[in-house]
């Protein structure tokens, strides 16, 4: 996870406009999502990862394993589509008969499932251009600007901006319990693990008294107002973006 | 005499748990001036500096900026703090927001002012503390150094009068240190005024042109660092040590190898010019 956002930081499309790689992002995804043919998400699944690792500089490698987190809970969810158990043996276009208990898959259902795998492939890849492209302070700004709810957004900041400096805390103290022996026995790690929720929880209301304190002494009156740089708007690509869209809405419309 | 700035008239403040952080504390600050208040940990630094924005209210006596009493009401509040600045030690509990664009940002939005306004003077920020090439990096990933940058811009950027800095040394190295040092003197020559809390001795008395030392809550003794140092049971007192440069002038005096006449040194430079200038006049003789 913490690899995914410095990539959003050092990639070589952070200076796209966040909007133009959102839109893209989106719309594929859509698209991919909506496909009633496995060739749509194949050709989503190739451009994003051309976009991915040709265009952003994400080595494959790093790409690959993303990739995999994700494989792990689609194969057991798509198996247990494609695969049914019947006393019926009839339909089967690949079974095993044991004690009159059929197992195995019938054609129909094996489309199914090579579908649904292929299209949550392409989306989840869709997610990880936008993640690995875009910094999580530009998706807030372009949320913004879609009008979400200001509580929503101001949220958003504070707790992505926290999430390092708990975790920062929490390495620390971990660090400082395992050199002191912290965690050499099944009892003694519950206990320095409980010791060490304890001990970051006392921090969050301190940190967040704090925080209130500094944000007020930059005279905070209850709306987190900020500037994002301005990153250039790009009319090539909107054009791109919308010459790869077109295709792939044809091939969807076409198809049926 | 110059004019006052800010001043805190008999002073007192407990938290809620009954610590008493601040006893009658009296305190004047003038318009320009370096002051450097000195004190050991819990000596009551940071919250004297909270009560000077506003941020806490004092159980009894008053602050005064520009010789009226600060009032608390929302809009007068938000005056006060646009004038009076200050950096606070920590600089993870003072940046919000991880884009350090968007961090600086946040002080000048809330003055109110204009879009292009608020570009140019995190523009500025940026310049004046060296962080322009942090713009683009997500803050938890900066040094602590380049944080503590970062939010001394969050400040600077909404051009206040008075700018407050809470330990701004501790936890930077020399260089960075340096470099600060030479900050604040840009901003003094500019005219703000600079209110800076340390225990380190040998900075106060070189950077400051008054020090007041406080201990367990109270003003202890304030003046010009010369003459506050000349007595060395303040010092002790308040759990400090004396500056290397004053130690090492008394001795070079008492030894007889420097006139009793000879000034105190306020930087090294001067001590060893003194230093030079004797063993000149010793070798014509």
């Amino acid at each position: 996870m913490i690899s995914i956002d410095c990539y959003a930081y050092s990639n070589n499309l952070k200076t796209v406009h966040p909007v133009e790689k959102s839109l893209f992002a989106m719309i594929t995804m859509v698209v991919c999502l909506t496909s009633p043919t496995v060739i749509t998400p194949l050709i989503v699944l190739a451009l994003m990862t051309g976009g991915i690792v040709c265009k952003a500089g994400i080595p494959p490698r790093v790409f690959v394993k993303l990739m995999l987190v994700p494989l792990s809970f689609l194969l057991i969810s798509v198996l247990t589509i494609a695969f049914s158990i019947s006393t019926n043996p009839s339909g089967f276009w690949l079974a095993q008969t044991i004690n009159s208990v059929t197992v195995g898959t019938r054609y129909p259902d094996l489309i199914t499932a090579v579908h649904l795998f292929l299209r949550s492939l392409g989306a989840v890849s869709c997610l990880y251009f936008l993640a690995l492209t875009t910094p999580m302070t530009e998706i807030i700004t372009v949320l913004n600007k879609m009008k979400v709810p200001v509580i929503i957004t101001e949220l958003m900041v504070l707790i992505y901006r926290f999430i390092f400096v708990f975790m920062d805390t929490a390495t620390t103290i971990r660090r400082a319990q395992f050199s002191r022996s912290g965690y050499v026995s099944m009892k003694g790690s519950y206990r320095s693990l409980s010791r060490l929720f304890s001990a970051l929880l006392g921090k969050v209301f301190v940190k967040s008294q704090e925080l209130y304190n500094s944000m007020a002494a930059r005279c905070y009156t209850g709306e987190i107002k900020v500037l994002t740089k301005k990153r250039p708007v790009s009319l090539r690509n909107y054009l791109i973006i919308t010459g790869f869209e077109i295709p792939l809405i044809l091939l969807n419309l076409l198809w049926r | 005499m110059s004019e006052l700035i800010l001043e805190a008239v008999n002073l007192e403040y407990s938290y809620q748990d009954g610590t008493n952080a601040l006893r009658k504390v009296n305190l004047q600050v003038e318009k320009g001036e370096k002051l450097a208040i000195l004190g050991s940990n819990g000596a009551g630094k940071s919250t004297l500096f909270m009560q000077f924005n506003g941020i806490f209210r004092p159980n009894s006596g008053f602050i005064k900026y520009q010789g009226e009493d600060i009032s608390y009401k929302g809009k007068a509040l938000i005056e006060l703090r646009k004038k009076v600045g200050i950096v606070f030690q920590d600089p993870d509990s003072q940046l919000f927001s991880a884009s350090v664009y968007q961090d600086i940002s946040f002080g000048p939005l809330n003055l109110g002012l204009s879009e292009e306004k608020v570009a140019e003077r995190v523009k500025q920020a940026l310049t004046d503390t060296e962080t322009t090439d942090l713009e683009d990096k997500p803050t938890h990933l900066l040094s602590y150094g380049q944080k503590k940058r970062v939010s001394i811009a969050g400040v600077l950027a909404m051009e206040p009068e008075v700018i407050i800095f809470d330990e701004p040394t501790a936890g930077l190295d020399p260089r960075h240190s340096q470099e600060f040092m030479q900050l604040l003197e840009n901003l003094s020559i500019e005219g703000k005024t600079i209110i800076l809390s340390t225990h380190d001795v040998d900075l106060a008395y070189s950077w400051s042109d008054r020090i007041a030392i406080m201990y367990n809550g109270e003003i202890m003794a304030h003046g010009a660092p010369g003459e506050l140092f000349m007595r060395p049971e303040n010092v002790k007192r308040a759990d400090l040590t004396l500056p290397w440069l004053i130690e090492m002038h008394s001795e070079l005096v008492q030894k007889g190898w420097l006139p009793p006449s000879t000034p105190l040194p306020k930087t090294r430079e001067d001590l060893f010019n003194s230093i030079m200038a004797k063993s000149e006049t010793s070798v014509k003789t």
